[in-house]
């Protein structure tokens, strides 16, 4: 160890100063300072003591080339392996050296076996490294540079003898635990924390680790902890016990490293090593297992009773086996309850237990169960069950539609057919695109060469945590580069972030490893055995049944005897790993990519250039690298005019109804990885939190989810076409549809020498550049939605949905979805019609006045009239889009609402409009929905009329509510004399305060509230602009008084929670709850600490927060009480959904915003008061107080006194639950204007 | 969702202070000043001639801590922290610094940013140098003007900021920004070329919230010859925290403090030391009079520097021009972003396709790794690669254009 030491003194300073001294102090530009003339001779210094070194391990190597002979001829007889490993070439121990060899402890007999081999096999590798690097040292010229470098090789030989020497002694000594002591101990110089810490340099101590090993709770450690798991599990999946033991082994003889390993790291090796029938390497595990104070679980005996099955154990042994199970406390039932088995292994461990209990049974599954929150007794009663409703398709259909599905997804990537396809190609386009054709043909040849020699280094190099090597193996090489290459075509001109593309890059080999396992474990073979079984429950011509989609495929899964198996085991791969992954590739592709660099200028001389450069583009303080195409390589593209699209398959909506979510793991797609909860990358405290709690009380999130997920969609056809050919044709910003490129603004015509150009040419062009880059984004964005939205013209289609961490719902398909602009929700229908019935006529009319924008403050009654009034307009709109007197692009929503005037038209013609079948959505929106459950939470009386929950005659507006308060308030200062007031008179209206009403609710402050109204003042043009700080400053306190003075129940309510929020933030926790519906919320908000990733190209600082931090207390106290609302919210919206699905209702959700048929407008309204009357029936803030004061306040830890003051404190505060006013709840159910 | 926000009110004091500048009659000195104001200068310029000044009475450290804080007590919270030379010693010390030994007469114009109490401009008055004196503070406008007024036209106080100067915002400038011509014109300076001698003073302390940005902001005008430096090699005296200081002057190698701010400020600039003065011998505005020395955790940060930043007289010759100055600007930052690269990684990967053989003429070794690079050889390579057509072509314009943007539209 000594000797480590000494090296990596040597190297600290010599590392410091690099090969860069050389030449720099030989070239006299200034004179040498004391300080490098100190360095020359430190640096002479160390040749010296190199020089001796280099001696001493001469001396060490020839002493002991006898002994080794010895070994050898006692291993020859143990070894199973048949490779012969030259020896001599083995650099040599010296006996001086024994002492410091690790005290050993003999653990169980077992014999040596090949990994001794592997291990020498290691060495000779290792040596041939050496005597490389000797080589190239002495090529070098520079004298500090050959001191390095000499020094460098000589203390890896060094160690290397030292290793050397104690895996001779480890044979020596039949035991298998020792020598893999001496081999880490041999590489513990070797930066193996680098998963977290590659910039960490050699010199640096080696304390960093320690205090990592120290702190179990730190991200570090867990980052770590994973990453030592994947690279097992890679292992695992390329099949190679013998490396992932050989990996194990690196951590678990350390003493220091070993408290990296868990259970799960031993049971993946056991598991491998079962799949090849090795039972005494299972054994060997076991006892290492022990040896360090682990106990065996489940999966451990699981993965011995497979192993004893394919070894065709004698029955004995499996008994013991079994009864050692039973002594830890487990029960072989338990095995089939419990273990996620993959493959064959559930079959093979049955067959081990029957070996000893000839009749076993396997456990039958356990009893589903049910909710039981109050809000859903009536929904999850077995007796009111109705059955659920059917899709308008056969079961024949639906296997069709998923065998589809299955096929895209087991693709990885879809290949879609854009809609500039249409346009007809020019002759340049036809020549870029064989030139793109043929530099694509090229650079895949490169990119695989660059790959298979970047393995190839790699795989020389020794197995440490941060090895990529076995990530570059999981997959044909050919899949990798088709993954590079896409990243190529899809790069915008204005290049890219490297983080952002290197997470990309590292995301998509995740995603197609995840598939690969999915079918190598046959889990896909389960899913869809169950699926198919699944669909009679939603197919029309089978038996109805009296399940929930969950509750059915859950039934289902138990009845084939899967168990849990359907999930797979976890294998998520850390951030930094996809991080470092992505990075890694996307230096090949800078490297391999090149371009001629006369290709579009024959005039030029041929040279090759990189495509893809690398710059750093500078922020204020920040600098981002940035990842960019040549502008040759960006002309071709965009001369090619390319009409393929290529997208991930989850980008594409489901074509069959998406699998259910059946547990936290466990839904949406068919194969590709989804989460139930979205959150930012590296944030794992939600998924714990979610598997944590009882999988009873995620049951409503996850059949709302469901519900919503079932709706089937279809493309409105009509709409589309129009949409697609004004944008083909130039695109119209009024309309929202980008224009495309060509029509951008073009630069001044400028001295061809760009640096000769004054500051105002330059200031024209950069304002056209970036108009540019905003239409190419904003034009991608439209081309990406449409083109789905082609694609899928004439299917049925579904968007599987997840939710954030407060429980809002969002489709999984990024692009195309309902929540998007008013351009793709005018493109949607309901695949599922219904007749109007005798009210939906006048709905759908209704509904296209709330689109307009006109007629919002009065009754429906009277929209509806001035929906007839107008029906002239309607009808030519609908007839004559584009041509007549284009009524519908004067509206808020002109595609909505074209779209609706289109489905009038239709109704109205139809001999029976009562009977028209009509897919169209109809919305019904919640006024100021925030302010909304606040008014309830406080059971404020003026703010709950405002926000109409009381019953009016015409709708209420909030937002001219405030304005008159405001407006009396001001005038009552006015004449008080505050000039402030005086100026502000005629300007105080229902525009300058709305935006800052509505965003109180979401925790606007003052500061914010100023600059809203200031930008709001700004906007009227006689206002004077030398009072606008003081009346933006005015007006925000009086808006602020005004919501208070109207609901102040409200405001105290908010105080509290945000009051609460910062004590708990304070104590160093984050904010928990639970929502009415069960769903654990936590605020994801810590103090960001950053890692820096250290690649060749560029050092890569990853912020994570992550749960072991602090909570961000400003950010916990702000977020609180527009999360806490937000999370109620949701609950209604999930609320509605499972209520109107036990009406049979069709039903699908913008936030606030529910969509059903026009018939069933009514149904839906009701059950929307009803569920907002119910869920605010409930104690919201008595539970969530209660909630709270048991989780922070009733650990009563022996603290120190201030502990006990905080504790004090907290506890009085979360106790004190804001008083409530008078308004009757019940009033919300006449509301006619509450949601429309 | 809304994040953190400053306390309420904070954006807001500055425009208090117009108000109560408002309030105080100063409006007269926000519009310009009076036509005939130059003229009086010029006579005083003749009038204070070689020799002693006025012999004003020097107010003692603890006077003028005590308005400093009279001053603070009149303002609300959020106040930019500030910090005064209050002890006659030190403002002594900077005078004598600051004339370099060199006769007052034969001295241009010195402008004082942010005088405050007025120790140093009493000190600078009585050794007879021509004042200019730029307060941001109305509070400390009154004895400034009153002292204006006592004097025959060797001090003249302008209500300003000079760190607002020329604000990036587009619009009327509203003080106390200010805008570089306004001030020149009002110092009565005009524009000398570029090689003539420096056509005036600046002594300033920087804040130390803006230190940086502030340094920036000079180099891009600096290489520009825009704002101050329209004007002619301006001389800047300023007091910077040490581990600045410890930046600029940072040799090749020294991977912590070598960044591109030193390249740039070093080929831009002489560099000189005048002198270090302990952080305690500064008065702050804080109420608790703490210090509020900046941390720093790799350099040494003990003292203030007063700093001599004097543009080279042949920083505009060879290749550079402040036409295509912007383009070395983006090429030092780009090296540097991380100094432990090797050049002709950089060089390859902007696409310059001959970086080796760039090398080679130059007698950069390959390996060279951009931190060991002397800022001479940044700028050698920079003329080479004017000369180079690749370069000129290239698409490395854009992203200088770019760059600018990002800082000074």
């Amino acid at each position: 160890m000594s000797l480590l030491r000494l090296r990596a003194a040597l190297l600290g300073p010599a590392r410091l100063r690099g090969a860069g001294i050389p030449w720099s102090v030989l070239r006299n530009y200034s004179s040498t300072s004391t300080k490098e003339k100190a360095r020359r001779n430190a640096i002479c210094e160390r040749t010296e003591l190199l020089e001796v070194l280099k001696a001493r391990v001469k001396q060490l190597q020839a002493s002991n080339v006898p002994e080794v002979t010895v070994s050898k001829v006692e291993l020859a007889p143990l070894g199973k392996d048949k490779c012969q490993v030259p020896l001599q070439r083995v650099a040599v121990p010296s006996p001086a050296e024994e002492q410091s060899a690790p005290k050993r402890k003999d653990e169980g007999p077992a014999r040596p076996s090949n990994w001794v081999e592997k291990l020498k096999k290691e060495m000779y590798v290792r040596q041939l490294k050496v005597e490389r690097k000797l080589s190239i040292a002495a090529s070098q010229l520079a004298l500090e540079g050959q001191a390095k470098a000499k020094m460098k090789s000589k203390t890896k030989a060094k160690a290397k003898s030292k290793k050397s020497l104690k895996s001779l002694k480890a044979t020596v000594m039949p035991t298998w635990t020792q020598s893999p002591a001496g081999l880490s101990r041999a590489y513990a110089h070797k930066p193996w924390l680098a998963e977290m810490k590659e910039g960490t340099k050699e010199q640096k101590p080696r304390k960093v680790p320690q205090k990592v090993l120290e702190d179990k709770e730190s991200s570090q450690y867990k980052i770590l902890q994973q990453t030592i798991l994947s690279n097992l599990e890679c292992f695992q999946f390329l099949q190679q016990p013998e490396e992932a033991e050989r990996f194990l082994l690196l951590y678990h003889s350390s003493p220091v490293k070993r408290r990296l390993l868990n259970v799960t790291a031993y049971n993946i090796v056991m598991r491998s090593w079962a799949k090849k029938g090795c039972l005494h390497r299972i054994n060997r595990l076991f006892s290492m297992l022990q040896s360090v104070g682990l106990r065996p679980n489940l999966d451990s005996y699981a993965a011995e009773l497979e192993c004893m099955s394919r070894d065709e154990s004698s029955s004995k042994v499996i008994q013991r086996c079994v009864q050692r199970l039973k002594n830890d406390g487990f029960h072989v039932d338990e095995l089939f309850h419990k273990c996620l088995f993959e493959e064959d292994e559930k079959e093979k461990v049955l067959r081990a237990i029957r070996m000893i209990q000839p009749n076993y049974q396997l456990p039958p599954p356990p009893n589903p169960e049910t909710c039981k929150s109050a809000l859903l007794r009536d929904f999850y009663s077995r007796e009111k069950t109705v059955s659920y409703p059917k899709l308008d398709f056969s079961a024949q259909e639906l296997r069709e539609r998923f065998q589809q599905q299955l096929e895209m997804e087991l693709n990885n990537t879809i290949t879609i057919e854009s809609v500039e396809a249409t346009k007809p190609l020019t002759p340049q386009a036809i020549k870029a695109r064989k030139l793109l054709a043929t530099l694509r043909s090229q650079w895949h040849n490169s990119i695989l060469q660059a790959l298979q020699k970047s393995k190839h280094s790699m795989s020389k190099v020794n197995m440490s945590g941060y090895n990529l090597y076995p990530y570059l193996c999981l997959l044909p090489d050919e899949e990798y580069v088709g993954i590079m290459l896409q990243v190529l075509n899809t790069l915008s001109p204005q290049g890219e972030s490297l983080a952002i593309l290197a997470k990309e890059l590292g995301s998509k080999i995740y995603n197609r490893y995840v598939t690969q396992r999915k079918l190598r474990s046959r889990q896909l073979e389960k899913v869809q055995e169950v699926y198919e079984d699944y669909i009679h429950l939603l197919a029309k011509d089978s038996q109805p049944d009296e399940y929930l989609p969950r509750e059915y495929w859950e039934k289902l899964v138990a009845e084939a005897g899967f168990g849990p198996s359907l999930n797979l085991k976890d294998c998520s791969w850390p951030y930094m790993l996809l991080l470092r992954l992505g990075m890694h590739l996307l230096e090949l592709l800078v490297q391999a990519v090149k371009v001629p660099r006369n290709i579009l200028n024959t005039r030029l001389e041929s040279k090759l250039i990189p495509v893809l450069y690398h710059v750093y583009s500078f922020r204020n303080s920040w600098q981002v690298g940035l990842i960019k195409p040549h502008p040759i390589f960006s002309q071709i593209v965009s001369d090619a005019a390319e009409t393929m699209l290529t997208f991930n398959s989850f980008v594409i909506p489901m074509l069959c109804p998406p699998v259910p979510w059946t547990s936290p793991h466990f839904g949406a797609f068919v194969l590709n990885d989804t989460k139930l909860m979205r959150y930012v990358d590296g944030a794992i405290q939600h998924q714990l939190l979610l598997e944590q709690c009882p999988q009873v009380n995620l049951h409503p999130v996850l059949d709302a989810l469901n519900q919503l997920g079932n709706c089937a969609w279809k493309i409105n056809q009509p709409v589309l076409d129009i949409i697609i050919s004004i944008f083909n044709d130039k695109g119209n910003e009024k309309l929202d549809i980008p224009p495309p490129i060509s029509e951008a603004p073009r630069p001044p015509v400028a001295p061809s020498n760009s640096s000769a150009w004054n500051k105002s040419q330059k200031h024209e062009l950069l304002l056209c550049k970036k108009k540019t880059a905003e239409m190419h984004s904003l034009r991608m964005d439209a081309l990406y939605k449409l083109s789905i939205a082609n694609y899928v013209r004439d299917k049925v289609f579904w968007f599987p949905h997840n939710m954030d961490f407060r429980g809002r719902t969002y489709p999984c398909p990024p692009y195309f979805n309902h929540l998007g602009n008013d351009v793709t929700r005018a493109i949607l229908l309901f695949a599922e019609g219904r007749p109007l019935g005798p009210k939906g006529l006048d709905w759908l009319k209704i509904h296209l006045i709330n689109l307009t924008g006109l007629k919002k403050k009065n009754a429906l009654q009277e929209r509806l009239e001035y929906a007839n009034e107008i029906m002239e307009e309607i009808l030519d709109s609908a007839d004559h889009p584009l041509t007549g007197r284009k009524w519908w692009m004067k509206t808020d929503e002109p595609w909505q609402a074209l779209a609706c005037c289109m489905e009038i038209a239709k109704a109205s013609r139809s001999p029976d409009p009562a009977a028209y079948v009509s897919h169209f959505p109809v919305h019904q929106d919640g006024s100021c929905n925030g302010l909304q459950h606040y008014a309830a939470l406080g059971r404020d009386l003026i703010g709950a009329i405002s926000v109409n929950l009381m019953p009016c005659d015409v709708p209420q507006d909030v937002y001219s509510a405030v304005a008159q308060q405001v407006e009396e308030f001001r005038k009552k200062d006015a004449q008080q004399g505050v000039k402030i007031a005086q100026v502000l008179q005629g300007f105080i209206s229902r525009k300058v305060v709305k935006q800052t009403v509505m965003t109180v609710v979401y925790g606007v402050t003052r500061y914010g509230g100023r600059l809203q109204m200031e930008k709001r003042l700004k906007e009227i043009d006689d206002f004077p602009e030398e009072y606008l700080w003081e009346a933006s400053h005015y007006l925000v306190k009086q808006v602020f008084n005004g919501i208070k003075e109207m609901f102040s129940a409200t405001r105290d309510i908010q105080n509290w929670l945000t009051e609460s929020a910062k004590l708990i933030a304070q104590s160093g926790r984050t904010v928990e709850w639970v929502t009415p519906l069960g769903l654990p919320v936590v605020q994801p908000y810590y103090r960001a600490r950053s890692t820096v990733l250290n690649c060749s190209m560029q050092n890569l600082s990853v912020k994570n927060s992550n749960s072991n931090q602090k909570p961000d207390t400003v950010k916990q106290k702000n977020a609180f009480p527009p999360n806490f609302i937000h999370s109620l919210d949701s609950t209604h919206m999930m609320l509605t959904a499972l209520h109107c699905l036990r009406r049979g209702l069709t039903f699908v959700s913008v936030h606030d915003c529910y969509w059903t048929h026009a018939l069933t407008v009514d149904v839906m309204n009701q059950i929307c008061r009803q569920q907002f009357v119910a869920l605010h029936s409930e104690k919201i803030l008595q539970d969530l107080s209660e909630f709270m004061l048991k989780k922070y306040c009733s650990s009563s830890s022996p603290g120190r006194e201030t502990k006990a003051l905080w504790q004090k404190k907290l506890m009085e505060q979360l106790s004190n639950v804001p008083k409530t006013g008078e308004f009757n709840l019940r009033k919300v159910m006449e509301s006619t204007y509450f949601f429309s | 969702m809304m994040a953190a926000r400053a306390p309420p009110g904070a954006a807001g004091c500055c425009r208090r202070l117009v108000a109560a500048a408002l309030a105080a009659g100063l409006r007269p000195l926000l519009c310009g000043l009076p036509p005939c104001w130059s003229v009086a200068w010029r006579a005083a310029a003749r009038w204070s001639g070689p020799g002693p000044g006025p012999g004003l009475r020097v107010p003692e450290a603890a006077e003028a801590a005590q308005q400093v804080q009279q001053v603070q007590q009149v303002q609300r919270a959020g106040v930019p922290l500030r910090r005064f030379i209050a002890c006659p010693e030190l403002a002594c010390t900077v005078q004598r610094c600051l004339q370099g030994g060199a006769a007052p007469g034969t001295q241009p114009l010195l402008l004082e940013c942010a005088p405050g109490p007025g120790v140093l401009t009493r000190t600078l008055l009585n050794a007879g140098v021509r004042v200019v004196a730029l307060e941001s503070h109305s509070a400390f406008l009154p004895n400034l003007q009153s002292l204006e007024n006592s004097l025959d036209g060797q001090l003249k106080v302008i209500y300003g900021d000079f760190f607002r100067l020329d604000p990036l915002i587009t619009g009327p400038v509203k003080p106390p920004a200010v805008c570089s011509e306004k001030l020149f014109e009002s110092m009565g300076v005009v524009a000398v070329p570029w090689r003539a001698d420096v056509p005036v003073k600046i002594f300033a302390i920087l804040p130390q919230k803006k230190e940086r940005n502030t340094l920036w902001r000079l180099l891009f005008a600096l290489y520009e010859c825009s704002s101050i430096y329209k004007y002619g090699r301006v001389e800047l005296n300023f007091f910077i925290s040490e581990k600045e200081y410890e930046v600029l002057t940072a040799k090749p190698g020294e991977v912590r403090a070598y960044q591109a701010l030193t390249v740039l400020w070093q080929v831009g600039c002489e560099i000189q030391l005048l002198h270090m003065e302990p952080w305690s011998s500064f008065i702050t505005n804080l109420k608790n009079g703490g210090l509020a020395v900046p941390k720093s955790t790799w350099l040494p940060n003990d003292h203030l520097c007063l700093v001599r930043l004097t543009p080279r007289q042949s920083l505009f010759t060879g290749g550079m021009k402040p036409t295509n100055s912007a383009t070395f600007i983006f090429m030092v930052k780009q090296c540097l972003a991380k100094p432990r690269s090797r050049l002709i990684d950089r060089l390859n990967s902007w696409s310059l396709y001959n970086g080796r053989k760039l090398l080679r003429e130059l007698e950069i070794p390959e390996n060279a790794q951009t931190v060991n690079l002397y800022p001479e050889d940044y700028r050698r390579l920079f003329e080479a690669l004017q000369n180079s057509s690749v370069f000129t072509e290239s698409w490395f314009h854009d992203e200088v254009l770019e760059s600018i943007r990002n800082i000074n539209f």
